[in-house]
């Protein structure tokens, strides 16, 4: 396909939604130049392992990374460690934080998320958020010294750095506003779950509870005090309040935004030649006729390409259409060595049902919403809940297709 | 088309066999099988292909022919 007068296409960002982007670009046959940056010192890497095998030291850093992308034409530049501080969505041009100016045909917007740091966690040495592998690199480097931990958030980061910690031994105080663990995401039979999980492996929970102060002692951290009043002494506090996507540099841009950018069916945002996928993008997912933001690892790889493929496909001269990219959202996490799994939605669910597994002690359950299946969760039960994710899909496409006028 | 799998990184999530079940199977220890012949079927082999560039670690490789 030749794509007349296309000559630069962008990508920006350097994690997976970017790396199946710019993959994407690579295997289709678009000729021009590819210029990729990535704001990342080195190449692409897993985020899930940060807080899983990485920190417990049963993956070594070399094992992280992603493999390069084979780029047969010559047609890729790679801008490591650069960043974009500002984009003009009618002019098409983005500018590099170095003041270089960037014209382009296309973008592929892939920027992410940044950890969210409360304002009273912020500027305090021992007080520290994950998000990336040089704040792994840090959080390991505070392991040695077998600090008392305690931990702000009893999320997805807030669990599973738990986790982790508890496979050294380590002294942890998790401290969560709402009544479970993990029960945003999980819901709140699995949250219950979760949280008798950490208690049994010998973690602190406080739950109801927020840190309302840090007391430093000699410049560091060394205390934090609850709103209950109590208490606790610490030496390490590990920050998971969440993530929010990063469009800083996308302030008067002219591109619409409201919690990430937002994109169509199609993953187009307000502009033509315009994409956005992964953590960043708020689209419109046509199997539940929302607009949402998923924050999972498979999401990011499927939109990267998706978002690629449309991008090309929206070109004059393109032989196709752009196409609406609809996601059963899938997430996952690893806790004490057991795998906890959920796949679609289960906010608005009117009934819970659970189900029997071979192992009676860990759990299964489907959320439903006015009798149709919307998400399914469970404990060690990956056939079980991709069997379910198959069905929620197949529902999906069938209402979709009653939906579409003939 | 023969399907390769990195047994080190494949961590057992079942993506793949949320794809193509008629070719990737997780059993409850976690492992994948992967029943081959893959069929000759164009629709599932296209599946396939979905389902190895949507493995979360990339512990799938494919190799045509
Ligand atoms: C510790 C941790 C554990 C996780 N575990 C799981 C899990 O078990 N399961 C799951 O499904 N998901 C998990 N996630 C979520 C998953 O990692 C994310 O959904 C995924 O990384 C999103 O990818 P992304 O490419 O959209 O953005 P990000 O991974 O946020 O990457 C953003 C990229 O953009 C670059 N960038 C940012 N700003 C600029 C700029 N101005 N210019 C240029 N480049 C820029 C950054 O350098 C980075 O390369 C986890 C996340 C973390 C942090
Ligand atoms: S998707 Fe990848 S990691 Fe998951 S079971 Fe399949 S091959 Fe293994």
């Amino acid at each position: 396909m030749a794509f007349e007068g296309i000559r630069r296409i962008v990508v920006a960002g350097g994690s997976l939604a970017g790396y199946s982007a710019v993959s994407e670009l690579l295997a289709a046959d678009y000729a021009g130049e590819l210029l990729w940056v990535t704001g990342e010192k080195q190449g692409s890497y897993s985020k899930p392992a940060l807080s899983k095998e990485f920190i417990q030291g049963k993956s070594e850093y070399s094992e992280l990374f992603l493999p390069e992308i084979p780029d047969a034409r010559g047609n890729l530049r790679v801008l490591r460690d650069a960043r974009l501080s500002a984009l003009d969505a009618a002019a098409r041009t983005v500018q590099l934080e170095d003041g270089r100016s960037v014209e382009f045909d296309g973008l592929v917007i892939c920027t992410g998320a940044v950890a969210r740091m409360p304002a009273i966690t912020r500027g305090m040495a021992g007080v520290l958020g994950l998000r990336t592998l040089e704040d792994a690199q840090a959080i390991k480097a505070e392991l040695v010294g077998k600090p008392r931990i305690a931990i702000l958030g009893g999320g997805l980061i807030g669990c599973e750095l738990a986790a982790s910690m508890r496979s050294f031994g380590l002294e942890i105080t998790l401290i969560e506003g709402a009544p479970t663990l993990l029960g945003r995401t999980f819901g709140a039979v699995l949250g219950e779950y979760v949280l008798d999980m950490h208690q049994r492996n010998g973690v602190n929970v406080m739950t109801g509870a927020t840190i309302e102060e840090l007391v430093a002692r000699d410049g560091r951290v060394a205390a934090a005090r609850l709103s209950d009043r109590s208490v606790i002494e610490t030496d390490l506090v590990l920050v998971g309040a969440g993530s929010v996507p990063a469009t800083g540099w996308l302030e008067g841009s002219g591109l619409k935004l409201a919690d990430g950018v937002v994109c169509d069916a199609t993953l187009a945002s307000s502009h033509a030649g315009i994409y956005a996928a992964g953590d960043v993008a708020r689209w419109h997912n046509p199997f539940y006729d929302t607009q949402m933001r998923v924050e999972h690892w498979t999401s990011a790889s499927a939109q990267g390409r998706a978002a690629a493929r449309n991008l090309l496909r929206s070109f004059p001269g393109a032989t196709e259409a752009p196409v609406p990219f609809a996601d059963i959202p899938y997430f996952w996490s690893d806790q004490y060595g057991l795998k906890l799994q959920m796949v679609g939605r289960h906010d608005g669910h009117d009934r819970v049902e659970m189900h029997e597994t071979a192992d009676r002690a860990l759990p299964l359950l489907t959320f439903h919403k006015q009798d149709q299946l919307v998400a399914a969760a469970g404990v060690n039960a990956s056939r079980a809940v991709m069997r379910y994710r198959k069905q929620i899909e197949d529902d999906a496409k069938s209402r979709q297709r009653v939906a579409e006028p003939c | 088309m023969k399907i390769i799998v990195n047994r080190q990184s494949c961590d057992g999530n079942g993506v793949c066999m949320g794809i193509a079940p008629e070719v990737f199977d997780v059993d409850d220890d976690l492992y994948l099988h992967v029943a081959e012949p893959i069929p000759e079927d164009g629709e599932i082999r296209a599946r396939v292909r979905q389902a190895v560039t949507s493995c979360p670690i990339l512990a799938l490789k494919l190799v045509e022919g």
